[in-house]
């Protein structure tokens, strides 16, 4: 790294984010997280550990239940901030891609463009030149555009992935929120889908939150790592910091101790 | 190196699964008791008499020897009849499909604004589709007057509800990460919706449609005998005249009628689908 990672400044701050479903079932418990302007961020955890809420409440696709996120100055959980405004800040990437299958790759990176544009000037799948132009530029970026009119699901796994990062990218965010972006791909696409990702994005000075299970990963390709267990952060560092000790703090779970979903 | 046998296991598996069996016979044989009972009791609600059919049956083999032979010069004259009656069919089934992408919409669990719009909605598609297209008619020819536009209302109406309540169940099936994923866009409700759902039911509503038109036609072919114009208008007139042949006829231009947009119908929808 060329720039000591404290000196940037932070585009994201979390405080004291909470989120539970009824009494019993406490997927996050006060989460303070400071995500620093063009990082790679991995969050670390194993399945069940609040990754994929905390990702989905800085989007607002989850309403937290306590706590602040503040995003560029403003906090975006207030309810006065429009969910558009808020959202298209926010690229996502998922799991499962979920392009939408019947339509094609150059369609589907468009309906990045859609909080930008009128529900009215959409009705017809129209689009303007300028969404064009940027939606094919994104697609270049993965190395994509040769199939932009290809339907998303004659794609490759790794080949939708990459059009799914281009539809984030078409949405000109500040942030990516990737959430286990190659859980469902095997060793070698999976690299390659997440070089593409730390690349473009390094390109382009996006931010990245990625959520990854996997410690290989996450010792290659992270910048600095945060480590989630049962809805808390227990680690925060670098690669080198990542200690089998740590590893054992985030994915150990005493087997006396009650899972809340079965309480 | 000892060998690990589960043999005690396998045996108290073994024995539970002998009372797993014996419990599901027990369970259905009492279902088929209760199946029989209920059935043998309708049979004697609904009058159900094999001897009345046989001796019934003289009279159908008269009105059928009446029916032969069809008056195929009467053929030429019921050409704009047939032609009415598909015309009532597609004019019904095209309205159904206006009005019901919306309600579709309206009625699905995941699209609605407010679960009570769902509720209403649902309600309304309900009391559409139990309320039959004959039915409907006679409402629509005491209001519009005889005549075909009152079947086009009485199909449209029907229609309607079948094609709604397909439409909404088959959005509430669609997979909802691809829906996510235009959320998390920022795209409005209506984008949403636009982007994310409508692409994964289209497909199925158009071979739905076209299964609605084939049913629609075969609906329309009857609107006639309360006076919504199309063939049936001519069968009832023919039959309350006892003109036989005429009678014959018509019947026979329906079948033929059935035959060919079946036939259609099915040729499209695999077009689709």
């Amino acid at each position: 790294m060329l720039v000591p990672a404290s000196t940037k400044t932070t585009v994201l701050s979390v405080r004291g984010l909470a989120k539970s479903y009824g009494n019993s079932v406490h997927a996050l418990r006060g989460i303070d997280i400071d995500v620093r302007e063009g990082e790679f961020l991995v969050i670390l955890g194993p399945s069940g550990a609040g990754k994929s809420t905390l990702m989905r409440c800085l989007n607002r696709l989850v309403e937290p239940t306590e706590g602040k996120i503040i995003h560029d100055g403003q906090e975006i959980t207030s309810k006065s901030r429009s969910l558009r405004a808020v959202r298209r800040q926010f690229g996502m990437v998922f799991q499962q891609f979920n392009l939408v299958k019947r339509l094609s790759v150059l369609t589907n990176v468009l309906t990045g463009r859609l909080a930008y544009r009128s529900t009215w000037r959409s009705l017809f799948y129209n689009f303007s030149k300028e969404d064009k132009h940027i939606a094919i530029e994104c697609l270049a970026r993965v190395n994509m555009d040769h199939k932009a009119f290809q339907r998303a699901d004659t794609l490759s796994g790794g080949e939708q992935q990459r059009v799914a990062i281009a539809r984030a990218l078409a949405q000109k965010p500040t942030i990516i929120l990737a959430d286990e972006p190659v859980a469902s791909l095997d060793p070698k696409i999976a690299r390659q889908v997440l070089t593409y990702l730390k690349q473009v994005s390094h390109e382009l000075g996006i931010t990245v939150l990625c959520n990854l299970h996997q410690v290989e990963y996450t010792r290659e390709f992270a910048e600095r790592i945060i480590g989630m267990s049962r809805g808390k952060v227990v680690f925060e560092g670098t690669a080198t910091e990542l200690t089998e000790e740590i590893l054992h703090r985030i994915y150990y779970r005493d087997p006396d101790e009650k899972d809340d979903k079965s309480q | 190196m000892s060998a690990v046998t589960f043999d005690s296991a396998v045996a108290r598996a073994l024995e539970r699964e002998v009372q797993v069996r014996r419990r599901r016979h027990l369970k259905l044989a009492a279902w088929s008791a209760l199946a029989v009972a209920a059935l043998w009791f309708s049979a004697l609600q609904i009058k159900l008499s094999p001897v009345a059919l046989v001796r019934g049956a003289g009279y159908m083999w008269d009105f059928i020897t009446r029916l032969f032979p069809p008056d195929l010069s009467y053929l030429a004259l019921l050409g704009g009849a047939t032609v009415e009656t598909v015309q009532i069919a597609i004019w019904g089934t095209l309205l159904a499909i206006i009005l019901s992408i919306p309600l579709s919409f309206l009625g699905a669990r995941n699209t609605t604004p407010h679960i009570l719009v769902f509720h209403l909605t649902r309600l309304l598609l309900n009391a559409l589709r139990a309320i039959n297209e004959l039915v409907f008619a006679l409402i629509f020819v005491s209001a519009v007057g005889l005549g075909p536009f009152a079947g086009v209302l009485a199909v449209a109406l029907h229609a309607t509800g079948m094609l709604a309540k397909f439409c909404a169940e088959e959005i509430e099936g669609v997979d909802k990460g691809q829906v996510e994923a235009q959320m998390a866009t920022g795209a409005t409700h209506m984008q949403v919706i636009l982007f994310g759902v409508a692409p994964q039911i289209v497909p199925q509503f158009i071979g739905y449609a076209i299964y609605r038109l084939d049913v629609s036609i075969r609906s329309a072919t009857v609107l006639g005998l309360v006076g919504a114009g199309g063939l049936g208008f001519a069968l009832i007139q023919n039959m309350k005249l006892f003109k036989y042949h005429q009678t014959a006829t018509c019947i026979l231009v329906i079948f033929l009628l059935v035959l060919v947009s079946d036939w259609i119908c099915g040729k499209l929808r695999r077009k689709v689908i």
